[in-house]
């Protein structure tokens, strides 16, 4: 089989790496000179990912049997309508299905509409003046973030709970809004900035493949948004991902996992109504276990996630069988097969990353391959391009490097050791507390904590409730 | 005594001067006589010190006065132990010296080579024990000695904000999440575009200060992996057993011997009741400075409650003793307002010699319990009956090793 992938990152090195191991050509179509890619595949084809007709000539000369999308943006652009409309076969939700992801006005509106389990109150506004009264006026704990998806710049949580730093807060609220338009990091939406209420607890993925009707969930995955260890500093893409030796993760239970697949399941139902299209494609829930309904929508991925794609594809053993099913248009009866290991991916970044890329840009990368293979480790290339035989970072998560075991605790020893063996003339960080004992000691504190909670409110029917009290208003219920 | 925090926000979106403000109220109880704050908007560092609590000697304005994205602070028994300028500004609990020179010379090395052998080697020119912030016009970093006599955390705020302190109590009060606690000789330096922890290769034993478990701290932090509620609660109780008397009520000392008095309540099943009301702020009359400021601390601030106290046999409970002058106040007042019997129980043992690490537990002729038997002390003190609790079972109460306990003991750690 012909199997073209289409993507530049570390998601797209891992996808073409089981594709080949299930015995297709695989041919890529990437931004950069991916060495992972490059290494991987029969060709690579540097092409401008985000533009249909461009990828399009690439497919019209090379007749692949099946197209994956693995970048986003490529699907916010209409690459794979495109793409069909050639009469390829492509894995990658439609433009107007990928806005599931692309907008989270779209996704939010779209829950609020279905009354969907996991949904949050929220506001989009078009300008800044609006935006600031609104914060003004409401003075609570929100979540304020570019309405477009923009690769995780521009979150801001901001909890509001002490008096007394009001003012600061509200202050930092406005600024950020202001920034979000003048960043541009919103701009081709009408409502550009998103404001909704905050949550907090522990986030998780979980990725599906599905043909609009049958949905095959894959091993759900933590991430870890802080650039930094101890889960501070800024939002990023994703520093680092772990996940069980089972299907599910240490700190949920099976009926955290049923209830987050019934909502993917009944997203998929939702975008159909809504625009008429079928899904098909990858879709994953970004969640987070909060006190209001436990399994909470953060937000979607019309896509594999990145890094998280990295803990699946080496473990997934039918990835063929998938494929497969969805080329012949339907994943009847099909199961992802997972070996029974638990896995850790860290990533490797240059100073700058994530509010500073260019300065990141174009730094030597030394790795010691041999070392690193003989720690069992694996390394996949994200922002990385290779020229003249040497490794460049190109600003953004320069490197995957993922291992398996039988605990992630020992997957991470591992991991550390791999890294160990990668050095550069430019500052590299990752987050060492990833897949440690304490890190997971502590999510296990902090899921049971939000189930204890959430348990009262359920008692009590006030799931997905919120009750009000306004002096000379009284009692508002939403 | 003294207390530290710093704050780091990632974006320039946050203004931190007020967090600062917030978190040095929430650390005041480490050192009332004076405080110092400096935050830098990148270009310059900018500082407010004075004299006394915080709130009292700083205007909302002067605060407001000071912009910028970082900032670190620092309280002291003493004049602010520190060093302030428009380029760096440094805070410290402990027992160093920090001089001109050495300042001149850490600001030469960081232009010079890579902060952490900068800082190294400036931390390589004290002597003593220290948890100490230090703020650069861009950087934040934070660090303890090798045997981490004085605490230090590290937490943040959402994505936006790293946060330093002696205390949890000053991450809780800004809200916060605590992520651990910085480790014995280590450097941690935050930078908009990274954090860099430098752990020590080789370092001695741990000696965590044991006086902070039984008075220094705040009764909802978290030292050193352990929390001092369930601490003070366990020696209360301990009290209890090893010294139980026939008794009506039992009574604490407000404010921090309050906890220890509701545990002794509690094991002993005598009933508390509160003893006495504070009039004006909360002063700390062991670290007061002078004996008249002691007398007049004591008297402004208990005023028995004389239906708790009247006609019945008291069990009092207070968390120290050092010179017995205000234990002895303590009693008289109690007398005079009826009580039949008082019985001191005192939850930190003896104190029977000076702190070198900056903790200001007076010279040996200051200190009752050097050559006083606790017999001896309750005639000194007019009470029926006197006790410590034992250095071994303090320890005990903490599990493990670890400590120092010189102020106890006369035995200190070495320091290099």
């Amino acid at each position: 089989m012909k199997f073209m992938i289409v993507g530049s990152g570390g998601r797209e090195h891992a996808i073409a790496e089981n594709a080949k191991k299930c015995g297709y050509d695989v041919y890529a179509a990437t931004e950069i000179r991916n060495p992972g890619l490059l290494e991987t595949c029969k060709e690579v084809h540097l092409v401008d990912i985000l533009n249909g007709e461009a990828v399009c000539r690439m497919a019209g000369k090379l007749r692949p049997d099946l197209i994956f999308i693995g970048s986003e943006e490529s699907l916010f652009a209409g690459v794979s309508d495109a793409l069909r409309r050639e009469g390829h076969t492509v894995i990658g939700a439609s433009k107007a299905t990928a806005d599931i992801e692309k907008s989270k006005g779209f996704m939010r509106r779209l829950m609020e509409k279905h009354g969907l389990y996991g949904r949050l109150r929220f506001k989009t506004f078009n300008n800044i003046e609006e935006a600031s009264r609104y914060i003004d006026e409401y003075a609570g704990s929100v979540a304020i973030k570019p309405t477009r998806q923009a690769g995780g710049k521009g979150v801001k949580v901001i909890a509001d709970l002490q008096a007394y730093l009001k003012d600061e807060k509200s202050a930092a609220k406005k600024r950020h809004v202001s920034d979000i338009v003048n960043q541009k990091l919103s701009q081709d939406l009408e409502d550009p900035i998103l404001i909704e209420e905050r949550v907090e607890g522990i986030e998780y993925t979980l990725q599906c493949f599905t043909d609009g009707k049958n949905i095959v969930p894959l091993k759900v995955v933590e991430d870890h948004p802080h650039a930094f260890v101890e889960d501070i500093g800024p939002e990023t893409g994703g520093m680092g991902s772990i996940s069980g030796v089972g299907n599910n993760l240490p700190f949920l239970t099976d009926k955290d996992f049923k209830i987050s697949y019934e909502i993917v399941e009944n997203v998929i139902k939702a975008i159909k109504k809504e625009t008429g299209e079928s899904y098909f494609g990858v879709l994953s829930g970004q969640f987070m276990l909060t006190d209001k309904w436990g399994p909470t929508v953060i937000e979607f991925y019309s896509r594999l996630g990145d890094p998280e794609t990295v803990n699946i594809m080496p473990q997934l053993q039918n990835f063929d069988e998938i494929m497969e099913g969805m080329q012949n248009g339907s994943l009847k009866g099909i199961k992802a097969d997972f070996e029974r290991k638990a896995t850790v991916v860290k990533v490797v970044a240059p100073k700058g990353y994530p509010n500073e890329r260019d300065i990141g840009k174009g730094h030597i990368l030394n790795m010691d391959m041999d070392k690193i293979n003989k720690t069992g480790s694996k390394v996949y290339f994200g922002s990385v391009y290779e020229d003249d035989g040497k490794y460049y970072t190109g600003g953004s998560r320069a490197l995957e490097v993922y291992a398996a075991a039988d605990s992630i605790v020992e997957a991470n020893e591992k991991v550390e050791k791999a890294i160990s063996c990668i050095s550069s003339d430019w500052k590299l960080f990752h987050r060492k507390d990833i897949g440690t004992k304490a890190l997971l000691e502590k999510r296990m504190d902090q899921a049971n904590l939000a189930r204890d909670i959430f348990h009262y409110r359920e008692e009590r029917g006030l799931i997905g409730k919120n009750i009000d009290w306004i002096p000379g208003i009284g009692r508002i219920e939403t | 005594m003294a207390g530290v925090c710093g704050i780091y926000a990632f974006d320039e979106i946050w203004n931190v001067s007020r967090f600062v403000y917030y978190q040095l109220i929430a650390i005041q109880s480490r050192g009332q006589e004076s405080f110092g704050m400096s935050i830098s908007d990148f270009k310059d560092v900018r500082s407010a010190n004075g004299k006394g609590t915080i709130q009292e000697s700083l205007e909302s304005y002067e605060v407001n006065e000071l912009l910028g994205c970082c900032g670190v602070g620092g309280v002291s028994t003493r004049d602010v132990n520190g060093y302030i300028s428009d380029d760096i500004a440094i805070y410290f609990d402990g027992s160093v010296k920090i001089t001109e020179e050495a300042v001149q010379k850490l600001r030469m090395d960081l232009g010079n080579m890579p902060e952490k052998e900068a800082v190294r080697s400036f931390l390589d020119g004290l002597s003593g024990a220290y948890s100490m912030v230090i703020l650069t016009k861009e950087k934040m970093i934070a660090t303890r000695d090798k045997l981490g006599v004085k605490p230090l955390v590290i937490g943040g705020v959402g994505f936006d904000l790293a946060v330093v302190a002696s205390e949890t109590s000053a991450l809780d009060v800004i809200g916060a999440e605590l992520s651990r606690d910085i480790e014995p000789g280590e450097i941690v330096v935050i930078d908009r575009h990274y954090i860099e922890e430098i752990k020590a290769e080789k370092r001695p034993p741990c000696a965590n200060c044991i006086f902070e478990y039984v008075y220094m701290a705040r009764i909802d932090s978290k030292i050193n992996g352990i929390y001092i509620h369930e601490i003070r609660n366990r020696i209360g109780k301990l009290l209890a057993k090893q010294n139980p008397v026939e008794a009506d009520v039992v009574i604490g000392v407000p404010e921090t011997a309050i906890p220890f008095a509701m545990a002794y309540s509690n094991e002993s099943k005598i009933p508390l009741d509160i003893g006495f009301m504070r009039t004006g702020k909360v002063t700390r009359t062991a670290i007061k400075p002078t004996q008249m400021e002691r007398m007049i601390g004591v008297q402004l601030k208990l005023n028995p409650v004389r239906t708790a106290v009247r006609g019945k046999r008291v069990v009092l409970i207070d968390d120290s003793v050092v010179r017995g002058t205000t234990m002895r106040n303590i009693v008289n007042l109690l007398r005079k307002r009826g009580a039949k019997e008082v019985h001191v129980r005192i939850c930190s043992p003896k104190l029977i010699s000076p702190c070198p690490f900056g903790t200001e537990v007076p010279t040996k002729d200051e200190l009752i319990a050097v050559d006083n038997t606790e017999y001896e002390i309750a005639s000194i003190i007019d009470a029926d009956s006197f006790a410590y609790i034992s250095v071994d079972d303090l320890v005990n109460v903490l599990g493990g090793d670890g400590y120092c306990s010189g102020c106890m003991t006369g035995n200190y750690p070495e320091v290099d």
